[in-house]
């Protein structure tokens, strides 16, 4: 570590005067990270600049390996000693770079606390949530007495809405959820009141309501301790709603700061723009394919010659490769906190409404043959009937008791026509995935009936009835690393299933290159490895080979989450292309709702094993009726600030309830924002009664609820003015 | 917590039932004291082996199961576990051969386990540095080294001490020396005779606490919990000793609780080198004096302590790690 003896006259000038901190309580001048490694010293953060007043909320957005991370936990001070960290990083005015470790530790905690990705791993699993929250109180005030630290800890968990907060002290972090174990992490980083927070990808490991409970949380923490948020985040809907300022990084460089609304509404650096093309919209129908961004960001072992993004760039021309563009104030911005700055010479040709589309040359949205072809009359690839997965509970160690059942799926029936995509969405633990491994069971002895192409599980007692089936169906895994075998070539990955079918060898050379061009991989790269491609490529490698049997109906599950934003983009539109150009039907399980409602015909919401609510994509989007689907709705963050300012949200209280504990009558009426609203008179009807499935008079899509237009409990509801 | 322990204790009650029969069939079909007494001089008759085995309850004229019943009827009535060939009781000498065993081997154990776990937290918190290339690299050349010739090379070190001193300051074989006169002789004469075993088996015995602590608590120290605890305020080395060891220590903790049985009963060639007529050394000879009830007897020893072994490792993971609940 240095501090900052050797300045620029650059960085001297961006000090007096360009950049004057003002009031600003942390503020990050020229941060450079690089780390040795065995392929050279990587320049992972270069050159941070930015100053967090009070009270205000930065975010950080980027893509995975862009700095966002590193730059956060050099400003804490908790990157290994062996990254070389140079720059400035002032809070209230007192430098923290070159600090020894212990020094640190007086800022760590009181005045600077963070938030950390992942709640599961990210408390001790051998002491009590109550020790964790205590152990913060006494490091920074030592003379505290017992009574005080524990009456504080009780707060902090109250305030952060865990319930019998007194009690819960004692529990130890397994005995938690995920979005509770979140709560307790934000509980122990405001229990000192800090000024800074920074928050690291909070809710990427948490589903969609809870996500909305955990950044409503964050919120009540910001507005009661009064501290500057720093959030770092790859998903743009989640800042959307909470910051104030944004900065884009890219190859560990930030490329375009500013307010959220020039951020959003009037990005003037490609790589913005095509981010923001890049995100499907859960709130409106889309007749556009979405913006791929082709390529890949660039390694950062290598110098940096000309512009980062070029490589991937549509705009690029020769001006761009010769010297790394600096941020540059857009033209016609002033007086913002940090002002609207791009580092991109071309910025001002992006002024006004730039269309992402255009610029990125978004491929056409796709035709299908079946479009035009009312769906009774296509043909079902796909029909469940009653299918039923419960799993019995047991006890005990040579004698197995039954002690109860876990209805995983629990009576679901639905069927995919010719040509379309049905998704099935829904929290984790609803029985999604299940529902998928039952379907790829296929097995006489299943409870309820699976017809796949008109073969029924019924009568698949031979091998021979079996492949059929799965020549039929094929699958797409969500991890595309692990989907594939490290020790596999490309060719043999798709040779394989060809194998199986007794393709002559000749044959199955040709399919796989038909296949390579289909998916828009390069031919000449069948002989290489799947850790020589990047994430996107190795899932489109995932479904070359599912298709190479030539299937009717493609399995996908959870297709893109693994995936970076930019990348997501160019594998649903390969998505949307070939369900067009092959005919194919898709099922889908997927608990991004934007991308769901991008892709799909058709959607169906689980909760505990059973099918809530189902129809068409835009009638269920545009039009939920059950309560579960408009929370699951309101709960996702949506890129536009002005909207998801003023949105109506729907938080629900608590966490997918134990499958083994599922209520009598209505499923949901545990945590239903409607139920909760109701009269004791008409509760006690969702109490005892299941509501059927079923649609209403003209309905257009099918729904499970007695009250579907009740009014939402005042509790349950939120609006940030 | 009691009803679990009994529940546990039924099991490895039957277990220890089950492999001690097992043995004791191995034993009786596979050991033939009479060969032995072939070699006497004078040769008995094979009429007056018979006869005097027969004396011992050692009647090599009933089948296996015929013995078995008998031999088990003597345990679960009388609590006698048999005779050797010779005429000893195997309950008289058991308990002499345990003591002798347990008190070679309890203060090692104890000193192994402090050691071999301090050094370990020690190694891995200077990682890679000087210190952590010492001490890893003794422990693996310790893991190499056979055990007689460790124990050899620390008793030629003895001796030459008292060479060097020109009297006789330890002792390198034996229990005690007879005819000490007690109190203040006899505690001086115990430390002589026990201060090389002792040495000996701690300095070879450390290594594997010593590679498994580090290992484990390296495993945990860039864990995400360290690093939470580094951003509540605490500094790197009290977020490691405070969080990273005591989660480090649960998996070390298991394999104490088990090694405790190896040390009691595989301790051969301590007790053999350096002289002192344990339960290990008793196991080996009663094979080769084709004693068919002291090798079970001793079988059946090790069984009890590989329970007690388990049931303390429950213990110790119960202990450290509150995720494990005892039902």
């Amino acid at each position: 570590m240095s501090t900052n003896t050797s300045q620029t006259p650059a960085e001297r000038l961006r000090d007096a005067g360009l950049y004057a901190p003002g009031e600003a309580v942390l503020s990050v001048r020229d941060l450079n990270v690089r780390f040795n490694s065995e392929n050279g010293v990587v320049h992972a953060v270069r050159g941070v600049d930015f100053d967090l007043m009070p009270g205000k909320t930065l975010g950080i957005v980027g893509e995975s390996g862009s700095g966002k991370s590193v730059t956060s936990m050099a400003i804490m001070g908790l990157l290994p000693e062996t990254a070389d960290i140079t720059g400035s990083v002032r809070y209230k005015g007192k430098e923290l770079l070159g600090l020894s470790d212990k020094a640190m530790c007086k800022h760590r905690g009181s005045d600077i606390a963070m938030v950390f990705q992942d709640p599961l791993s990210s408390l001790t699993p051998v002491y009590t949530v109550g020790t964790q929250i205590i152990e913060a109180l006494t490091v920074h005030n030592p003379s505290m007495s017992k009574q005080a630290k524990e009456a504080r800890a009780v707060d902090l968990l109250r305030m952060v809405g865990i319930p019998s907060p007194k009690d819960r002290l004692k529990a130890f972090p397994h005995e938690f959820s995920g979005g509770m174990r979140q709560r307790v992490m934000i509980a122990i980083a405001i229990a000192n009141d800090p000024r800074v927070l920074i928050a690291d990808e909070p809710t990427t490991a948490l589903d969609v309501t809870i996500q909305a409970q955990v950044l409503e949380v964050l919120h009540t923490a910001q507005e009661e301790t009064g501290a500057a948020v720093v959030m770092i985040t790859h998903d743009l809907g989640v800042v959307a709603g909470m910051a104030d300022d944004i900065m884009v990084m890219y190859a560990g460089k930030p490329v375009e700061t500013g307010t959220v609304e020039d951020i959003y509404y009037n990005p003037r650096m490609p790589y913005t723009l095509g981010l923001l093309g890049a995100v499907p919209r859960v709130d409106t129908a889309t007749k556009q394919s979405l913006v791929p961004i082709e390529g890949t960001p660039p390694n950062l072992a290598l110098p940096v010659t000309g512009c980062s993004f070029a490589a991937r760039c549509p705009m690029v021309s020769d001006a761009c490769l010769h010297g790394e563009p600096e941020l540059f104030p857009v033209p016609g911005t002033e007086g913002q906190t940090l002002g609207h700055k791009a580092a991109c010479i071309k910025s001002d040709q992006l002024s006004g409404n730039a269309d992402a589309h255009r610029i990125f040359h978004a491929p056409p949205k796709p035709v299908s043959k079946f479009d035009g072809v009312a769906r009774v009359e296509r043909a079902k690839v796909l029909e469940l009937r009653d299918v039923k997965k419960h799993f019995p509970l047991l006890k005990g160690a040579l004698i197995k008791r039954r002690i109860g059942t876990v209805k995983a799926v629990d009576g679901l029936s639905f069927d995919i026509r010719e040509g379309e995509c049905v998704s099935i969405v829904g929290e984790s633990g609803c029985g999604k995935t299940t529902t998928l491994l039952e379907i790829m069971e296929f097995h006489p002895d299943q409870v309820g009936e699976v017809v796949i192409g008109g073969v029924s599980n019924k009568v698949a007692t031979d091998h021979k009835t079996t492949m059929a089936m799965r020549k039929e169906m094929q699958m797409v895994f969500q991890d595309p690393t692990g989907a594939l075998d490290p020790r596999f070539t490309v060719y043999e990955v798709l040779a394989e299933p060809l194998e199986n079918l007794g393709m002559p060898k000749a044959a199955i050379k040709k399919r796989i290159m038909e296949l390579m061009k289909l998916v828009g991989l390069q031919s000449d790269h069948v002989n290489r490895f799947p850790n020589q491609f990047s994430g996107g490529q190795r899932q489109r490698i995932g479904i070359a080979r599912a298709l190479a049997v030539n299937p009717k109906l493609v399995v996908l599950d959870e297709p893109v989450s693994a995936l970076d934003v930019s990348v997501q983009a160019g594998v649903i539109n390969l998505l949307d292309k070939l369900r067009a150009e092959l005919g194919l039907s898709y099922l889908m399980v997927a608990h991004d709702l934007s991308v769901v409602r991008h892709i799909s015909d058709r959607v169906a919401v689980m909760y505990l094993g059973k099918i809530v609510e189902t129809g068409d994509v835009d009638h269920v989007f545009d039009n939920p009726r059950h309560p579960y689907t408009r929370a699951l709705l309101s709960a996702i963050p949506v890129p536009d600030p002005h909207l998801e300012r003023t949105r109506e949200r729907i938080i629900l209280q608590g966490d997918l309830p134990s499958p083994l504990d599922a209520p009598k009558g209505c499923n949901f009426a545990t945590r239903c924002p409607v139920f909760a609203a109701l009269p004791p008179a008409k509760q006690e009807k969702c109490l005892t009664l299941e509501p059927p499935l079923a649609p209403e008079k003209e309905g257009t899509q099918d729904f499970a609820c007695f009250f579907p237009d009740g009014e939402i409990d005042a509790d349950m509801l939120v609006v940030h003015a | 917590m009691l009803k679990y322990l009994m529940k546990r204790s039924g099991i490895y009650l039957i277990m220890i039932f089950l492999t001690t029969s097992a043995g004791y069939f191995l034993a009786v079909s596979s050991l033939k004291p009479a060969v032995l007494e072939q070699e006497k001089i004078p040769r008995p008759t094979p009429e007056q082996v018979a006869a005097s085995f027969r004396g011992l309850g050692l009647d090599p004229d009933k089948n296996a199961w015929e013995r078995y019943v008998d031999w088990l009827w003597g345990i679960v009535t009388r609590w006698d576990w048999g005779r050797s060939p010779n005429g000893a009781f195997v309950n008289a000498e058991f308990a002499d051969r345990v003591l002798v065993s347990t008190r070679l081997f309890i203060a090692s154990i104890i000193l192994t386990l402090i050691i071999g776990v301090a050094l370990g937290v020690y190694s891995a918190a200077r990682q890679y540095k000087v210190q952590d290339r010492v001490i890893t690299s003794y422990s693996y050349l310790v893991h190499i080294l056979p055990a007689p010739i460790a124990y050899f090379l620390v008793q030629l070190g003895a001796i030459s001490i008292n060479e060097a001193v020109g009297e006789r300051i330890f002792f390198v074989t034996g229990i005690s020396t007879p005819g000490i006169e007690p109190g203040w002789p006899a505690f001086v004469d115990l430390v002589a005779h026990y201060a090389v075993p002792t040495f000996a088996m701690t300095i070879f015995g450390w290594a594997g606490y010593q590679i498994a602590q580090r290992q484990y608590l390296l495993d945990n120290v860039n864990a995400d919990f360290v690093r939470t605890a580094r951003a509540k305020g605490l500094t790197r080395n009290q977020a490691i000793r405070k969080h990273a060891l005591r989660v480090s220590f649960i998996p070390v903790a298991q394999s104490i609780a088990f090694t405790i049985p190896a040390i009691f009963t595989g301790g051969f060639f301590a007790e053999a080198i350096f002289a002192w007529p344990g339960i290990g050394l008793w196991s080996i000879q009663s094979i080769s004096l084709q004693d068919v009830n002291v090798a079970t007897a001793t079988l059946a020893y090790g069984s009890v302590i590989f329970a007690i072994g388990a049931i303390l490792a429950d213990f110790a993971t119960t202990l450290v790690d509150p995720r494990v609940r005892v039902q």
